[in-house]
């Protein structure tokens, strides 16, 4: 699992004299669908295999014992494990003969597909049971383990004078950890999910508890920003076990606003005047009649609803009503009344969490608001071509940057998910300012200066981690 | 090591003779950063520079990058020269690479709503500039030091305001550490690693700024409190209602003293929060409505307009203090919100304890962080000149104290990385030895602090002793029987 683990796979496979001669992209392809035809069984098998043990955590320290168990520094024996366990543990993992095991974490919810390469042999963690909340009294910030849902925090926050600024676009059940070691898509309209992420605690690769990041204040001018450079791959670099969030105050009066639209090109237009505007909505949520469906199935789905979360007081409130009016002009219809995704009961949430899962994703990709409604045009036609009808999730950025999550409904096989994905990727890349962020767009990207990132990003892992226990890379 | 004397003709060979300097003067020059250096960190640095460069190209940087693999100087790249802590200042001689020469606003995107300069262009010149075209800066950082600065709480920080930089690397090739279109972070975008990075990791050449779309309205407003804490409590106060006006800063009444003692149309001495609004016209009336009702809870009286229009103004002129004591050393610190009230009278208490002149100013970050800086007033021809530098190590350990850090290493606070990181420090220092593993851009700061002498066991001291001689200079200034009265001695010597 990782997406440095994957690329470093793919990196080291085309070195392979044999398989050097096998375009990238074909190999790609070949060891993402398990190709039988194209790679050996042997290595077939070897991506099938999943971690053998999986430890749920209840404390930090449990992953501080393990890490140091892992790196030989402390005996299996101290793990405390009945019997049993203690048996499986070790002939599970193969304690005792020179290998090296790595720990990776296992998201809650991932929105996409499993990575190319799993842990070969070591411990995969499970954080559900680690999932406390911690408030802060006297400032707007929150620590919380990384196993915490993203709902949870969402609702416990106004009690404590709190506002969570980021909302997922694709409202599953997320923890909030998966923001840092999965592909949660968490984002305001005034920044992506790294703008409110203050510090990670995390277990170093040889079992210290580190901070990254500072808890109470921002991270500025210490030395290189590792944490914001590091945050959508933390888990590749050390063992995230609690995030240390920057809240906003709970404002005196909110609302949601739903507009729809029947055209596209309207949509685009009153989006990009809407981020040229000097209005400034908490977070601005976007909706194709197909997504709209999922959500509101009582409802009727128009083509485009794009729900709108503004705050302020209470007499400021009609006033940023009136600027978002006239920056939406084009819209069909306007409503006060229609639920947004977030504000419903958990239970509530849960459930339409869990058909909205049924689609298939194939990641995230961001493009310039205006191309917004001919993109959506374009995938739709697409998912049409392909037998699997397609939707999108989608959320407004400041910046006039659209993040689409464009699915489809069709089975969650590996191949289907690769054609779709390379499928969104050509339409895309047809797109003047819209890149496709997804993990397999990381691996089919092959630009001078993405690979020397890559590159660096790999020695960085690879200088931090030394011990090789954050999700080690490996080699075919 | 190749001659001086070599180095000096391959440098030629490259810019130009007009474009490479080596005459004591000029050297001199550029032999500190804003901070005022007492004479004796020439005992421990070779803090004047071989030879400065001056390139005008991206080239010509790469180029200069790739002649210190022949001629072995240390590289120290250097841009406005506004740093505090002796970032942009050589440590063993090398080469000085000038960027001001490098002053091109090269494009403005109005579609894609970017500009792109390159490194030598001032913020304010930018400012005007993209103003000029119906834009302005999401963001415009205060100082070298940090990424925080004006438009925080609506802009977020400078990272999120920078799309993308062009650097030249240690070993000379260019790196774009983002990609071109707006990822999100995703893409592996190593931009983040660049701020506080000090010029450590390479020389950023180019910067590809957001722009937003000019403000409908802005408004500047200015409010005078009792005391310092009223109006720290009122910045608070403004987190706590989720108000988010562009910026929001306070300032003691000294500040204003030294301003009258240079300008006598300055405002009347007080304790003052300012207050930047942009927005809709209904939304910064309904804001500034609030934020009455929040200065009125502090006692605090609201200034006249034309008052606060100028100290918005003149707000990136903060610090001309300086020319009455012709040194003035500043603290940077970030402290959470919660804490700020306690954190200016701590300020206070910690300047008039060492018998300085000086000033409290704070300014809100986000919503859990304040940056406080004061900063003190310092003579350096004097013997008691350094001395003051003892006020940043004490701000330093009372920001830790509260919860919060000091910002910038430079040369002089590196010891305060451990305190600030932890554990995580040796991910921090891998970074380095990632990007400079030669450590030949910068080398010896931020990480570690090195010396002039190239020998064994003095080729670097321990960040502590940096730490330890700082606690001396602060005890020193305790002990001085006497305070020194910079705004008098001004006055008297104008008026002789």
């Amino acid at each position: 699992m990782g997406l440095l683990r994957d690329w470093h796979y793919i990196e080291k496979a085309v070195e392979i004299p044999a398989l050097s001669e096998v375009i990238r992209e074909s190999l790609i392809r070949a060891l993402f669908v398990r190709d039988d035809r194209v790679l050996p069984k042997d290595l077939i098998a070897d991506l099938n295999r999943l971690p053998p043990v999986t430890v749920k955590v209840k404390d930090d320290s449990e992953v501080r014992k393990l890490v140091r168990v892992l790196n030989g520094q402390e005996s299996t024996v101290s793990l405390g494990l009945s019997a049993e366990d203690y048996h499986f543990f070790r002939t599970q993992l193969g304690v005792g003969r020179t290998r090296e095991f790595g720990v990776v974490v296992r998201p809650r919810t991932l929105l996409t597909y499993d990575w190319i390469v799993p842990e070969q042999r070591g411990v995969q963690l499970d954080f559900a049971a680690y999932a406390e909340i911690e408030f802060s009294e006297d400032a707007h910030r929150a620590i919380a383990q990384v196993g915490a849902t993203w709902k949870q925090l969402y609702d416990a926050a106004p009690a404590k004078g709190h506002r969570v600024p980021f909302v997922p676009t694709v409202p599953l059940d997320f923890a909030v950890g998966d923001g840092v070691y999965g592909d949660a898509p968490f984002g305001a309209y005034r920044g992506e999910f790294g703008a409110y992420v203050n510090a990670l605690r995390t277990i170093s690769p040889f079992g210290h508890r580190a901070r990254v990041g500072f808890e109470e204040v921002a991270n500025n001018g210490t030395a290189y920003d590792l944490l914001h450079a590091t945050l959508p791959l933390a888990g590749e670099f050390f063992l995230p076990v609690a995030i240390a969030l920057r809240l906003e105050a709970k404002p005196a009066a909110h609302k949601t606003l739903t507009y729809t639209f029947d055209d596209g090109a309207k949509l685009s237009v009153a989006l990009d005047k809407l981020t040229r505007s000097s209005t400034s909505p908490d977070w601005v949520h976007l909706t194709d009649a197909v997504a709209a469906r999922t959500l509101r199935p009582s409802a009727a789905a128009e083509a485009f609803t794009v729900q709108v979360s503004v705050s302020g007081t209470g007499t400021g409130l009609p006033a940023k009503e009136k600027a978002l009016d006239t920056a939406m002009a084009g819209f069909k219809a306007k409503s006060p009344d229609v639920p947004n995704p977030f504000d419903v009961p958990a239970d509530v949430y849960r459930k339409t969490a869990e058909t909205v899962a049924r689609s298939l994703f194939v990641g995230e990709v961001r493009l310039p608001a205006k191309a917004l409604g001919d993109f959506l045009a374009k995938i739709r036609a697409f998912g049409d071509q392909s037998t699997a009808k397609a939707g999108a999730y989608a959320s407004l950025r400041a910046t006039g940057i659209v993040s689409a999550f464009p699915f489809f409904a069709a089975p969650k096989d590996r191949s289907k998910v690769y054609n779709l994905s390379k499928g969104v990727r050509a339409i895309a890349s047809k797109v003047p300012g819209a890149a496709f962020t997804s993990r397999l767009a990381h691996l089919w990207e092959e630009e001078a200066n993405f690979m020397r990132r890559m590159a660096l990003l790999r020695s960085l892992k690879l200088t931090i981690d030394t011990a090789h226990v954050a999700q080690p890379l490996v080699a075919p | 090591m190749a001659s001086l004397d070599y180095a000096y003709r391959r440098l030629v060979n490259t810019l130009g003779p007009e474009r490479v300097a080596r005459s004591e003067f000029e050297r001199m020059v550029y032999s500190h950063d804003f901070a005022t250096l007492p004479k004796v960190a020439l005992l421990q640095w070779k803090l004047y520079p071989d030879f400065v460069a001056l390139p005008q190209t991206t080239e010509e940087v790469a180029a200069l990058v790739k002649l210190s693999d022949e001629s072995l100087l240390q590289i120290t790249p250097r841009g406005g020269g506004t740093g505090w802590y002796g970032g942009s200042v050589p440590n063993r001689g090398g080469v000085l690479i000038d960027m001001r020469k490098m002053n091109r606003i090269l494009a403005l995107d109005p579609d894609g709503r970017t500009v792109t300069a390159e490194a030598g262009v001032t913020w304010k010149d930018l400012e005007d500039f993209v103003e000029s075209k119906g834009f302005v800066l999401p963001f415009v950082p205060t100082n070298a030091v940090g990424s925080t600065g004006f438009g925080g709480l609506r802009g977020g920080r400078l990272r999120d305001a920078i799309a993308n930089l062009e650097v030249v690397l240690p070993d000379g090739k260019l790196l774009s550490p983002a990609p071109k279109a707006d990822a999100g972070g995703q893409l592996a975008d190593l931009t983040s690693l660049f701020f506080g990075a000090e010029g450590t990791l390479g020389i950023i050449t180019k910067a590809t700024i957001r722009v937003v779309t000019k403000p409908e309205t802005s408004k500047a407003l200015a409010y005078a409190f009792p005391d310092l804490p009223a109006a720290a409590r009122f910045l608070k106060g403004i987190v706590d209602s989720g108000l988010e006006p562009y910026h929001a800063v306070l300032a003691d009444r000294d500040h204003f003293v030294f301003e009258r003692a240079l300008r006598s149309d300055s405002p009347e001495p007080a304790d003052l929060a300012l207050v930047g609004l942009q927005g809709s016209k209904d939304d910064v009336a309904d804001t500034e409505r609030t934020l009455d009702g929040l200065a009125a809870k502090e006692k605090g009286k609201k200034l006249a307009v034309d008052v606060a229009e100028r100290l918005w103004r003149e707000r990136y002129n903060n610090y001309s203090a300086r020319r009455l004591s012709r040194g003035l050393v500043t603290s940077y610190n970030l402290v959470p919100v919660g804490r700020l009230p306690e954190a200016v009278e701590t300020a206070a208490k910690i300047r008039r304890r060492l018998k300085l002149n000086g000033s409290v100013q704070a300014y809100l970050v986000d919503t859990t962080t304040a940056a406080l800086v004061p900063y003190v007033l310092m003579d350096d021809t004097r013997p008691s000149g350094g001395t003051a530098l003892g006020f940043v190590k004490r701000m330093g350990d009372a920001a830790f104290k509260m919860e919060g850090h000091p910002m910038g290493l430079g040369l002089f606070l590196v010891f305060n990385l451990r305190k600030m990181h932890g554990r995580a420090t040796s991910f921090i220092s891998a970074v380095k030895a990632v990007f400079d593993p030669r450590k030949k851009i910068n080398g010896g700061k931020t990480l570690e602090v090195w010396t002039k002498y190239p020998w064994p066991g003095v080729r670097a001291i321990p960040p502590q002793g940096m730490a330890v001689g700082l606690e001396i200079a602060a005890v020193l200034r305790r002990v001085k029987p006497t305070r020194d009265h910079f705004v008098r001695a001004y006055e008297h010597e104008k008026g002789a």
